[in-house]
């Protein structure tokens, strides 16, 4: 008998091989950089939407998971000559690490307190960075010495090698989600952020729930965080701890659609593209008209989308599906 | 009907909420099997009540004790996973995921497979009536359609003792029978059932035993029967037009 090649199985098929292929599709370095960036602001809005969209605990200080990622990981590659592929688990845990006071404080209480919290985390550690500038080298920043092509230590002459492992990280973190949606744990994460009383009251340990998703959010944004450092070569407190990455990691699941399993890996694809088309349609003419061009999107998109982007997606791939016809036969 | 053993044992409950004493020195006894009727005029502390015992507010003096166990202080998730479990007076539906996704919220804590805690929803929702709305959001139910889906999901945590927090405020009399015959049918099935009630009529048809709460404090215990004819229920509760009946 022969298995059918239904669209629902060759579209996602389709998509990964395209994926796949991009960068070879692209005219230059600078639009591989892109879609790099795009892969990773969907991890980074992936993770955040795990405890911020699932559990609706809003977090506007992802940016100290991310900076203790990449702080951690560069001084000790630095250091110590560790690899990188060691140091990226590192960064992660000392990431979870991080977030389980911030849990066990804040998920006792209800209300503001933890957004409060996270913004005020993520400030204090960039503050931290800056004062002890011995370690941290202060306002300049730490540099990953340039060493050519050692992949032993994730660096690459090219930027194709650094794409393809920023694309299966952002596939892992969306299986990942995927599995936590389908399990008890994403059921009572979905509960707590609807209603967090009523949660309680059918036997949901809420406090518990949230303190896990926040560990699995905490521990993908260090990584990721080990992951830009060396992609870039080059971290700085304000960059790596600010509260515009903060917010940037917020933006890129709330435009895509937070509490979804894609949502936000589509939210990093329309901002970066975004960002990036503003800055070369109106850089150089007029100073910021690209920020408030952006600034008008958000706005826009969070009055006539509040739910983000997703469904229209969803609807439009459906809609694909349904339309294109299985291969064997004949075609339209 | 034999008096079962005490399944929940209140002994000097005090609560206060600045110069508000909500609750002052409550003590009764759930006995096993039975259905007590908690009643009382507006701001008597019968919301308060259950709060208390279901570990939403913390009491400033008295026990609480469930099967036996001391459970005053406990989160409330803890109360719910020893079996008991209530509603809200004020429906609170998760409101943007489906009836049956509702249910099977409840239905995880003894469940922990998503697909066996979806099974036993299934079973919930067909005994109280809410198997053709499954698919539909919570939100947007009708306010009887609320009650029942608050009812399904206490059910589905497969409580000992249900406290049942005014479910049947604002129904119309047709669907005052119908929720009558559901609470009842729980009984039959081996439940133990606090209700908090202002329809008398489905207050004493239902309990075996009611206790009267006013400013807080227990005035009057027993039989439906005693109840109606006791002075000082008649006085602070039921008004004077009842003194007659």
């Amino acid at each position: 008998m022969k298995r059918s090649l239904t669209p629902e199985r060759y579209v996602p098929a389709g998509i990964l091989l395209f994926l796949l292929v991009l960068p070879y599709l692209l005219p230059n370095p600078f639009y591989v950089h892109i879609v790099v960036m795009m892969a990773i602001f969907a991890i980074l809005g992936g993770a955040w939407n795990i405890i911020s969209g699932y559990a609706g605990q809003l977090s506007l200080g992802h940016a100290a998971f991310f900076g203790t990622g990449a702080y951690v990981s560069t001084l000790l590659v630095n250091a110590t000559g560790t690899s990188p592929w060691i140091t990226i688990w590192l960064g992660g845990v000392v990431a979870l690490v991080l977030s389980l006071p911030m849990g066990f404080i804040c998920f006792r209480l209800q209300g503001p307190y933890f957004t409060i919290a996270t913004i005020g985390l993520a400030e204090a550690l960039r503050l931290l960075v800056l004062h002890f500038r011995e370690i941290t080298n202060g306002a300049q920043g730490l540099t990953v010495p340039y060493k050519g092509n050692a992949p032993w230590l994730l660096q690459f002459d090219s930027k194709m090698p650094y794409y393809y492992i920023a694309l299966a990280l952002a596939i892992a973190v969306l299986l990942l989600t995927r599995r936590m949606e389908r399990s008890r744990l994403g059921h009572y994460l979905v509960a707590i952020g609807q209603n967090q009383d009523a949660a309680e009251a059918l036997g949901i340990d809420s406090a518990r729930a949230k303190r896990r998703a926040l560990m699995l959010s905490a521990f993908l944004t260090g990584m990721a965080g080990v992951f830009y450092a060396q992609y870039t070569y080059v971290i700085h407190p304000d960059g790596a701890f600010g509260l515009g990455l903060s917010i940037q990691i917020a933006l890129v699941a709330i435009v895509g659609g937070v509490g979804t399993i894609l949502g936000p890996a589509i939210g990093a694809v329309i901002l970066e593209l975004f960002i990036q088309s503003t800055q070369i349609l109106f850089a150089g003419q007029y100073p910021g008209l690209e920020l408030m061009v952006y600034g008008a999107l958000l706005v826009g998109i969070i009055l006539w989308r509040p739910r983000g982007v997703f469904p229209l997606f969803q609807r439009g791939y459906r809609a694909l599906v349904a339309w294109l016809p299985a291969a064997g036969r004949a075609g339209p | 009907m034999t008096p079962g053993k005490v399944v929940l044992d209140v002994e000097g409950l005090s609560k206060h909420f600045g110069g508000v004493q909500a609750v002052l020195d409550l003590s009764f006894q759930v006995r096993e099997g039975e259905i007590l009727g908690v009643i009382g005029p507006n701001g008597s502390g019968k919301t308060t009540t259950f709060h208390l015992i279901t570990g939403f507010h913390r009491p400033d003096r008295g026990r609480v004790h469930f099967l036996g166990r001391h459970i005053t202080g406990l989160a409330p998730h803890a109360v719910c996973a020893l079996g008991l479990c209530r509603t809200f007076q004020v429906a609170k539906p998760f409101p943007d995921i489906s009836v049956h996704r509702n249910v099977l919220m409840g239905a995880l804590l003894r469940h922990p497979d998503p697909a066996a805690a979806g099974a036993r929803a299934n079973e919930v929702l067909e005994r109280v009536g809410l198997d053709g709305r499954a698919q539909m959001a919570a939100g947007s139910l009708t306010t009887i359609d609320q009650r029942r889906l608050e009812v399904a999901r206490a059910l589905a945590t497969e409580p000992k003792l249900l406290l049942l927090d005014e479910t049947m405020a604002g129904l119309n009399p047709t669907e005052v029978g119908e929720a009558i015959r559901l609470i009842s049918s729980l009984r039959e099935q081996g439940l133990t059932v606090v209700v908090v009630e202002h329809v008398m009529r489905a207050v004493m048809s239902l309990s075996d035993r009611i206790v009267v709460l006013d400013q807080g404090s227990k005035i009057a215990e027993g039989s439906p029967s005693e109840i109606a004819a006791n002075p000082r229920v008649i006085q602070a509760y039921l008004g004077k037009e009842y003194q007659g009946a």
